[in-house]
């Protein structure tokens, strides 16, 4: 399937003779040194692809150019250097006014601070983005009302949003996005400014929502759990540009660079892996030959520990043809919550009552 | 440091900008002038008290009861003072400058905040508008507008400017960047992030900026007035010029009721108008606390109450001016022709003036008189405003502005001599005799001289050449003010036996009301004596052979003036032309000697 968002060598430099410090950049030098010239380098060399339906975070601290790259992605900020292809479509190519036409139809977004109009109601902020494109009056209210219902809102149309809580005017946010049917949803740390309850909620709605309407969405975040919950893909952002492209457990099993693994040192890992990382393929071929109880590659951290528990020996992983494909010990399972490589070190005077070593029993 | 001709420049500047731009001030003194016409006469077409009910109705509308009451009480105020048509085209006055300058300042306004370039250029030349002294600019605007309305609401608006444009700047600039980040991101155009966005957001701000505009325009108004605008600032201008504290602060408490109105009424529309003001009401209306008096009505209510009490208004309007039929008499000479005459406040110029506005009203002319300083009426004569002034002191006193206007303006002939001009003491000051004897007892006077408008050519000749003669520029300073501050001064020296030296000249009445000794000029350094004359634009004379002729002819006896003016002094301010009716009646025969008709025309 060919990828419905691509991003080309992007390069957004702030300041003076800013090709010249591209120029500079591509041969290999530093941001630091462009920084005592006075030029900032907020993203370098940028590149990936999000395919249709997918959702792709794009994870990294503050001033690691993230908001800027997603800035360049409906041509609010334009790039230095670089392509943006939309559909195909040169976004960098297009004029001011066909670039606010595309941006009225196919791509909408949604703020870190909601960004709602506070003289308008609720009804009319999710409104908006129909409003530009021209839609009548009557039938753009109609749609903005089933966006808001859409995102738990029924009910609230002509409420004002400082009459609102925060996760109810990003509801509002979300809805005034969703209401436009745009294919790509851009979203600037869009949940980071709620507190961490209703944070979960709006990431649950999300995913709900997502089921359903398959939208394409790029989703920056500074919080790499809420990046593993949401992102389909993930890319690693750090001091403009992108350490590590890859999905959740790809990030969490195999860090690109030390950078990367000290942050994926707080991440819940029991929430993101799978059996299909965390299994052993080297096989005898015989332990799925019990009655026992089974996993397949999909199923979740938490619910093979179960399963382990259950069972005297290593659990058997098996495809969806129940084909044996891997086996996960207890000890692995251990290990990877532990985050421990290593083979463990035997005892030098072992004890009764000692744990047995079941793993290749 | 060489000096730097900026002075040079900006006179050929003005020269250059009058040669040669001279239509663009007509027009645009036209479209001033229309609209002030317009919004004067609706006005003061309607009678004083249902218009005060207007202004009544809608400061209920736009505050509530209490508000539209005392809106009613402090108009009605203002008719009782018989300050109404003063009042009326005051407002008129401002809000012609505040409606132009709004014009202005919001598009600037709204340019500035898009464009850094655009902002760092407007903000030093608004800084250079409004702290610039207004009387700098006013005689500019004498010379490219004329005296009048327009010269009055152009140096208005322009000191109004700044804070339309700052404030329509702030107001743009202060809404929330993630708000325009999200217009942008929804495809909405700039013209349209500002129609949607920018504007109803920075409108309270926005309408802040025109609260200030209007209050700085009220407080221009009374400068203003020195050019002949008329109207609440005239009136202060006149009282001050004539130091009639009372009616000064008659005019004063006009002004005064004028501005809250206006204030608490464009303030409370900020809240009307502005979507976030709306929320914010009824939120707080919503919380409770309605009481009765705080009741406002709707606003549909609020217009049919003003269409009701505006058609009532204007019917009256019609019928009141269906009277004032002229009758024609045998002397009427002037058939209702308009004379503009200008005058300084200066006591024989009053006498004269109001002598000769009695006279000619009685030959059928209208006259129009108006108070102004010397260089502004100097000018307005040259640029054709004011027909013609009685006291110009020719040729020393005055001689700078024959110099400057000369050109302009034909010389009627002296009416009055001569005069002398000196400094004075009071009589008991027994050791000053001469000018040469101020030297010594500069320590007793305090190193002062209290002097007369700074513009006054005797104050020129002090300075430049009187104390140099004697020797007493190092041990005098000359205290700028105006005659009626240099009176108030001597009367109050003079009450308490202070010692005093004042600038003062003859023909004055104070020479008749205190002991006062004329100090001996023995080197002669303020010249010979002036003859007080009558001055009139050019061709005056050639359009009113009439008058051209009378005022030609015009003489007067020292007994007659001094007459004159202690009658006027006696009758007070704003009885002027009163006093002149009582001292004719004294003096039966005077006016067809100074104003005679010829036979052949008494018999047409």
């Amino acid at each position: 399937m060919s990828a419905r968002l691509e991003a080309e060598h992007l390069y957004k430099v702030f300041g003076r003779r800013p090709d010249q410090a591209v120029e500079r950049l591509r041969e290999g030098a530093d941001r630091e040194e462009l920084r005592a010239d006075g030029t900032t380098a907020a993203v370098i060399d940028a590149s990936f692809s999000v395919a249709p339906g997918q959702i792709f975070v794009v994870m990294g601290l503050s001033g690691s150019g993230k908001s800027t790259l997603l800035r360049m992605l409906n041509g609010l900020l334009e790039p230095t250097a670089g392509r943006v292809l939309f559909d195909g479509q040169d976004l960098t190519a297009l004029g001011d006014r066909e670039l606010r036409e595309v941006r009225a139809r196919k791509i909408s977004m949604v703020f870190q601070h909601f960004a709602l109009f506070p003289h308008r109601s609720v009804r009319e902020n999710a409104a908006y983005g129909l409003e530009v494109q021209g839609v009548p009056r009557a039938e753009r209210l109609k749609r903005a009302g089933e966006a808001l219902a859409l995102c738990g809102l029924a009910g609230w149309e002509d409420s004002w949003p400082d009459e609102l809580s925060g996760g109810m005017q990003q509801r509002v946010g979300l809805a005034r996005a969703l209401a436009t049917d745009a294919d790509l949803l851009l979203m600037d740390e869009s949940f980071s400014a709620l507190d961490p309850l209703i944070r979960r909620d709006m990431q649950d709605q999300l995913l709900e929502l997502q089921q359903s309407l398959k939208k394409t969405i790029v989703f920056i975040t500074h919080d790499l759990n809420e990046a593993m919950r949401l992102g389909d893909r993930i890319a690693v952002m750090r001091d403009g540009r992108i350490v590590q492209t890859g999905t959740a457990e790809d990030i969490l099993v195999r860090p690109a660079d030390d950078y990367v693994s000290s942050f994926i040192q707080d991440v819940d890992r029991s929430r993101v892996l799978t059996a299909s990382s965390v299994m052993d393929t080297d096989l005898r071929g015989d332990e799925a030959d019990c009655a026992c109880e089974t996993a397949t590659p999909d199923t979740p951290f938490n619910e093979l520990c179960a399963i382990s528990a259950r069972l005297t020996h290593a659990v058997a992983v098996l495809d969806k043809d129940h084909e044996l494909v891997g086996v996960v010990p207890r000890q692995r399972l251990v290990a990877f919550l532990g985050d421990e490589q290593h083979e463990p070190t035997p005892c030098v005077s072992p004890r009764d009552g000692g744990e047995k070593v079941t793993a290749h029993a | 440091m060489p000096r730097l001709p900026l002075g040079d420049w900006v006179d050929s500047g003005v020269d250059w900008l009058l040669a040669h731009m001279s239509w663009l001030f007509d027009a645009i003194k036209t479209v001033v002038e229309g609209m002030y016409d317009g919004i004067n006469a609706v006005l003061t077409a309607p009678e004083p008290l249902l218009l005060a009910g207007i202004f009544a109705v809608i400061a209920w509308w736009l505050r509530g009861l209490v508000a539209g009451v005392l809106a009613f009480a402090g108009f009605l105020l203002i008719d009782s003072l018989d300050l109404w048509d003063r009042a009326m085209s005051t407002l008129a006055l401002v809000l012609v400058a505040t409606v132009i300058a709004l014009v202005i300042s919001i598009p600037l306004g709204i340019w500035a905040a898009r464009s850094k370039t655009v902002s760092a250029v407007v903000r030093p030349a608004l800084d250079l508008l409004q702290t610039m002294p207004s009387m700098v600019l006013l005689i500019p605007a004498i010379l490219f507008f004329g005296l009048g309305t327009s010269a009055g609401v152009i140096a208005t608006l322009i000191f109004a400017l700044a804070p339309g444009v700052r404030m329509t700047e702030l107001g743009i600039r202060q809404v929330d960047a993630e708000l325009v980040e999200a217009a942008e991101a929804f495809g909405t155009s700039p013209r349209n992030t500002l129609l949607r966005v920018q504007l109803p957001l920075a409108l309270p701000t926005i309408m802040a900026g025109i609260n200030q505009v209007i209050m700085l325009g009220l407080s221009m108004v009374v400068i203003a007035g020195m050019v002949g605008t008329g109207g609440l600032g005239g009136a202060v201008n006149e009282a001050i010029g004539q130091l009639d504290i009372g009616f000064g602060f008659e005019a004063g408490v006009g002004i005064v009721v004028l501005a809250i109105y206006l204030d608490r009424m464009t303030s409370a529309l900020g809240t009307q108008i502005s979507p976030l003001g709306r929320r914010a009401a009824a939120k707080a209306r919503a919380a409770g606390n309605e009481k009765p008096w705080n009741y406002r009505p709707r606003p549909a209510f609020a217009v049919i109450g003003v269409v009701v009490l505006a058609l009532v208004a204007g019917g009256m309007g019609v019928f009141g001016s269906s009277s004032g039929t002229k009758a024609t008499s045998a002397t009427d000479v002037g058939k209702g022709k308009n004379i503009t005459i200008g005058y300084i406040p200066w006591d024989e110029g009053i006498a004269s003036t109001f002598l000769w506005k009695e006279i000619l009203e009685e030959r059928g002319y209208k006259v129009t008189t108006t108070q102004y300083a010397a260089g502004p009426l100097y000018t307005g004569l040259a640029t054709g405003q004011v027909d013609f002034q009685t006291d110009s002191w020719l040729p020393t006193t005055h001689a700078e502005y024959w110099k400057k206007y000369g050109k302009q303006l034909d010389d009627l002939g002296s009416w009055y001599g001569s005069t002398s001009l000196e400094l004075t003491v009071p009589a008991y000051m027994k050791d000053v005799n001469t000018l040469a004897d101020l030297k010594t007892h500069a320590s007793e006077f305090g190193g002062k001289i209290t002097g007369i408008e700074p513009s006054a050519g005797m104050m020129g000749l002090l300075k430049t050449k009187v104390l140099k003669e004697y020797g007493l520029q190092g041990s005098y300073d000359v205290v700028d003010g105006s005659t009626p501050a240099m009176l108030a001064e001597l009367k109050r020296a003079y009450a308490k036996k202070q010692p005093i030296v004042v600038t003062l000249w003859s023909p004055h009445w104070a020479y008749s009301d205190y002991k006062l000794k004329k100090l001996k000029d023995p080197k002669n350094a303020w010249g010979k004596g002036d003859g007080v004359h009558t001055v009139a634009r050019k061709g005056f004379a050639a359009d009113n052979p009439d008058v051209g002729k009378w005022l030609k002819d015009f003489k007067m006896t020292e007994s007659q003036l001094t007459g004159l003016e202690a009658q006027i002094q006696k009758s007070g301010k704003g009885e002027e032309q009163d006093a002149v009716r009582t001292w004719l009646k004294q003096h039966p025969g005077l006016v067809d000697q100074l104003a005679p008709v010829a036979k052949n025309q008494q018999s047409r």
